[in-house]
């Protein structure tokens, strides 16, 4: 509770340092933008900008401050998130390296992603989205003092959640962001109580301020195999209504040298992934229960089909990660303990 | 805040305030910031036993409640942008932790039996340890007509379980595929959650509840 009175208190105060500056301040306005063509302007500024913020984050009760800087700067693109309360968690993003300290498991977790990966596009809104989201501008408002278009993104079914930004007129920052259960109850909220766009920001901005003396480090050092040596076995057989099979990958996680398959369905909005390993051979002969876990609003599901672990990770609610996990089949049985080629 | 003013909502709280004081004390609710924040945290107690007793708010005091949003113009935006809104702001969205809702939420609280004989203590705890008040004031601070619904069942919700280093992993490597605003909320959990390891799933949580 302490912690929470804490945040809120912090909150107030930094509320009133909210600053917006920079040239996006010159930007003309979109006074007629349907609501599509406000979220795609929304990911742009979210993915394109440089800026730095300070938000609240709000779920399962508890409220914490979090600061977000983010760079694009010669085609490559930096991001820190930072816990500035409690556990002081940092993710840093440069290029394709992203980086994990987790002070609490004295960890950090180094991922290195394939260089053609890109964060900018995926996944994208499209009409077949429109079918699965009903997307409306309810209201035009003021938030910390900006005018703000507020856009609902309601889902049409239980297997994905819902969504209220508030978005600046000027900049297209989602000052605001609701996530909605498929009750339409607010699970989790974002705002930011202050918002800084910047032409420049500087190299040393991105350095954590953790100090990771005594740290095990996990890295993804190994290449990853081949992609369609690795991959095409796996498959869902059946998914939620609109959910499509968006990317498939082959890798290695920080701290494993086995690779991992790794499947990407999204619904133009939402995304969940599943990864398929295989088991170890002293986890064979184990009984398998089936996990499930939460971060956040987002869920988590693992079982064990035909001798691999398969884990469902996605901004959806349980019930959908564990439809999807369940559905994977290999579509020629692969053989306990081994993988096909 | 005076203790007058306190002590009558507790009072309104408690179910203990005459009708035409709490009616007073409603159509301040919806002009006062500062009440209405307090207020906001005590609306979440009562979704949280809506949600675990499926209280309803009776017939007479709907209509007690309708009369003081029609006449507060505050309230009525909220209550406008209620019915035309999308369907997850739903019932007695009014509930909500955002301008005058919060009235309605204390109206809809006394009303309930079950609420009047539940411990004070708890009553008074289960607000302020669940609801920050920086998820109330945010809304009202800016002047919105916002209405929003607390969570249901903050209870369950209450523990947020960061993974472990094994599922640390798929959560990064996923978020490489989330769409931007998605990523954000899932890399935010990520950076506040307490520690833990993924849970073994309940056996009673039947295929297809959702939540």
């Amino acid at each position: 509770m302490l912690r929470a009175m804490s945040s809120s208190e912090r909150f107030v105060a930094l509320t009133l340092a909210w600053a917006v500056a920079g040239a996006a301040l010159a930007e003309e306005p979109a006074r007629q933008t349907a609501p599509a063509q406000w979220l795609e302007r929304m990911n742009q500024a979210l993915t394109t900008r440089n800026y730095d913020g300070t938000f609240s984050h709000w779920h399962g009760g508890r409220v914490e401050m979090l600061r977000i800087i983010h760079r694009v700067q010669d085609g490559t693109v930096s991001e820190r998130l930072a816990s500035l309360d409690g556990s002081g968690r940092e993710f840093i993003r440069t290029g394709a390296s992203l980086t994990c300290y987790l002070p609490d498991q004295r960890t950090v977790l180094v991922e290195q992603r394939p260089p053609d990966e890109s964060l900018v596009s995926f996944p994208a809104l499209n009409d077949q989205t429109a079918s699965f989201y009903d997307l409306r501008e309810v209201n035009r408002t003021r938030l910390n003092r900006r005018d703000t278009h507020v856009i609902t993104v309601s889902p049409k079914d239980e297997y994905r959640y819902g969504y209220r930004l508030w978005i600046d007129d000027s900049t297209a920052m989602p000052l605001k962001t609701q996530l909605c259960d498929t009750r339409g109850h607010v699970i989790e909220q974002i705002v930011f109580a202050s918002l800084t766009l910047s032409a420049h920001i500087p190299d040393s901005a991105f350095k954590p301020e953790v100090s990771t003396v005594g740290f095990k480090w996990l890295r993804n050092e190994s290449a990853p195999p081949a992609l369609a040596a690795a991959t095409q076995a796996w498959n869902a057989m059946r998914l939620p209504p609109g959910f499509r099979i968006a990317a498939r990958s082959a890798q290695t996680l920080p701290g494993s040298t086995d690779p991992v398959d790794h499947l990407v369905f999204t619904d133009g909005l939402a995304s969940v992934s599943v990864f398929v390993e295989s088991q170890r051979r002293e986890q064979v002969d184990q009984p398998s229960m089936p996990e499930s876990a939460t971060v956040g609003s987002s869920s988590a599901f693992s079982t064990v089909i035909d001798g691999h672990k398969i884990t469902a990770v996605g901004e959806v609610p349980p019930d959908t990660v564990r439809f999807i996990a369940n559905q994977l089949k290999a579509q020629e049985p692969p053989s306990v303990g081994s993988r096909r080629p | 805040m005076n203790e007058e003013l306190d002590s009558q909502l507790s009072a309104m709280f408690d179910d203990e305030l005459a009708p035409g004081e709490c009616e007073l004390l409603a159509r301040r609710l919806s002009r006062d910031e500062q009440l209405k924040a307090r207020w906001g945290r005590y609306a979440v107690v009562g979704a949280a036993i809506r949600s675990e007793r499926g209280v309803r708010l009776n017939a007479p005091l709907a209509g007690l409640v309708s009369a003081v949003i029609l006449a507060e113009p505050a309230l009525a935006a909220a209550h406008g942008a209620r019915r035309t809104g999308v369907r997850w702001w739903q019932p007695l969205a009014a509930a909500a932790v955002a301008a005058g809702v919060a009235a309605v939420s204390v109206l809809w609280l006394r009303a309930q039996a079950p609420l009047a004989a539940a411990p004070l203590s708890a009553r008074l705890t289960a607000p302020t340890a669940t609801v920050p008040a920086a998820a109330v004031v945010p809304a009202a601070a800016a002047g919105a007509p916002d209405s929003y619904v607390v969570p249901r069942t903050p209870a369950v919700r209450a523990t947020v379980v960061v993974p472990s280093t094994e599922l640390a992993n798929y959560v990064v490597a996923h978020s490489v595929f989330s769409s931007p605003v998605t990523r954000r909320n899932l890399l935010s959990a990520f950076m506040t959650g307490e520690s833990g390891t993924a849970a073994e799933e309940p056996r009673d949580d039947a295929q297809g509840n959702v939540q």
